[in-house]
């Protein structure tokens, strides 16, 4: 386990200064929209929170945590924070292989066609789409986390911004409890998959469902994919915990102790595994872990998406 | 020996709902908790009950551990939130060695 003063001080730096917990320019960080024809007007903003663009970045960062968790070498990490942090974030940008970052910003391109495809009146502004401070909130930093807050709810504010679309359970939570909560400043929030809305009866497969912490109980929303899949002919098979009882994957503790999130991400996979069927997840996160712990797991929009494929 | 202090619940208030002290130590946060570490997190809320709070200075690393995953608020029987009251103590902790 690695002193977590030493990463919350490396975050909160990273966020203090560049806006997002790895100090990588928001430019190479969120390219999914480029070449993607998205519209710049409509009613609901499509809010990413950067949350699926930063997993490559996690999974790379992780595997050398991971590397040198409990060894005499990781005593280190407490001088990153020297390093300036667009140039940490730069070097991490450069050895993070470009496939990866190219499925993870599929998957935003297929949440985006699902919109479209279900009608919705939505646009997408790069310049407005923050990280959340969600990890600041986790880890205990609120000054920090209140502080980024309202710089992000400030801006979405002053567009005129009142109706948010989301991606991911940690971002659609701080948006939601949080923003009001600390900040003072609310949004109608809505997640894409409760903006499903096309026929399809293409599914023709079954699916064990991973239900993330902040859906399942946080947020009390498990039930929406669950019929969404359902109408599109996709069963999804009985998993023992789930909905308001769902395991964590682990993720939340990939930054403090690596060992500890596979250690728990491996006990939720051999509970997901006794389906039988391909695992599906609507968490970043819990993706990035899951997949960490061996499995191949598939993320929600890609269900959706090849149904309207077919 | 640990040095209690009396008035800690009441230190503890701005960083955390006031829920400390509904917990009667019954155990279902620890049994239901995915880490499976020891009294985690029934210890640490013990600690603020008896206002141990060198104890929880010296422990501090493990909060980190908590997953936030919010098992133990979903079965706690005094609806006491033990995952909030350790997110509070992380805020407590920060708060503490920022000012150090």
């Amino acid at each position: 386990m690695y002193n977590p003063k030493d990463i919350i001080d490396i975050i909160a730096g990273n966020v203090r200064k560049t806006r997002n917990p790895f100090g990588i320019p928001k430019f190479l960080v969120n390219r999914w929209h480029k070449g993607f024809d998205m519209p710049g007007k409509g009613d609901a903003m499509l809010f990413t929170g950067l949350m699926y663009q930063f997993v490559p970045y996690i999974e790379k960062s992780t595997k050398y945590l991971a590397k040198y968790e409990d060894t005499f070498l990781g005593n280190f990490i407490r001088f990153a924070g020297y390093i300036p942090s667009y140039l940490s974030g730069l070097g991490l940008s450069v050895i993070t292989p470009g496939d990866e970052k190219k499925k993870f910003n599929g998957i935003l391109q297929n949440i985006a066609k699902i919109l479209k495809a279900s009608k919705v009146d939505f646009f997408y502004r790069p310049d407005l789409d923050d990280y959340s401070g969600v990890l600041l909130y986790d880890l205990g930093d609120q000054e920090g986390f209140v502080k980024h807050a309202r710089y992000v709810a400030g801006k979405l504010k002053a567009a005129g911004i009142k109706k948010l679309i989301t991606v991911d359970p940690h971002t659609t939570y701080a948006l939601i409890v949080l923003f009001p909560k600390y900040v003072g400043e609310s949004f109608e929030v809505k997640t894409y998959f409760e903006l499903v809305n096309f026929q399809s009866k293409n599914g023709h497969r079954h699916v064990t469902l991973h239900d993330p912490c902040f859906y399942g109980r946080y947020l009390d929303l498990s039930e929406v994919p669950k019929k969404v899949l359902t109408d599109l002919n996709v069963e999804c098979v009985p998993v023992r915990n789930a909905g308001q009882f769902t395991n964590c994957c682990g993720g939340p503790a990939e930054s403090i102790s690596p060992k500890l999130s596979t250690e728990v991400g491996d006990r939720r996979l051999e509970e997901l595994n006794l389906t039988g069927e391909k695992i599906v997840a609507m968490c970043p996160i819990c993706l990035g872990n899951l997949r960490k712990s061996g499995a191949d797991v598939e993320d929600l929009s890609t269900v959706i998406a090849q149904c309207l494929e077919k | 020996m640990a040095l209690l202090n009396p008035n800690f619940a009441e230190e503890m208030e701005p960083f955390t709902e006031d829920t400390a002290l509904a917990c009667f130590n019954c155990g279902t946060c620890t049994a239901i908790c995915p880490l499976i570490y020891e009294h985690f997190p029934r210890k640490m809320i013990r600690y603020i009950q008896i206002g141990a709070k060198d104890r929880i200075l010296e422990n501090a690393q493990e909060l980190w551990r908590c997953l936030h995953c919010g098992l133990c608020t979903q079965t706690c029987p005094r609806e006491a939130n033990p995952g909030e009251i350790i997110l509070g103590l992380k805020r407590f902790v920060v708060a503490n060695w920022r000012r150090s």
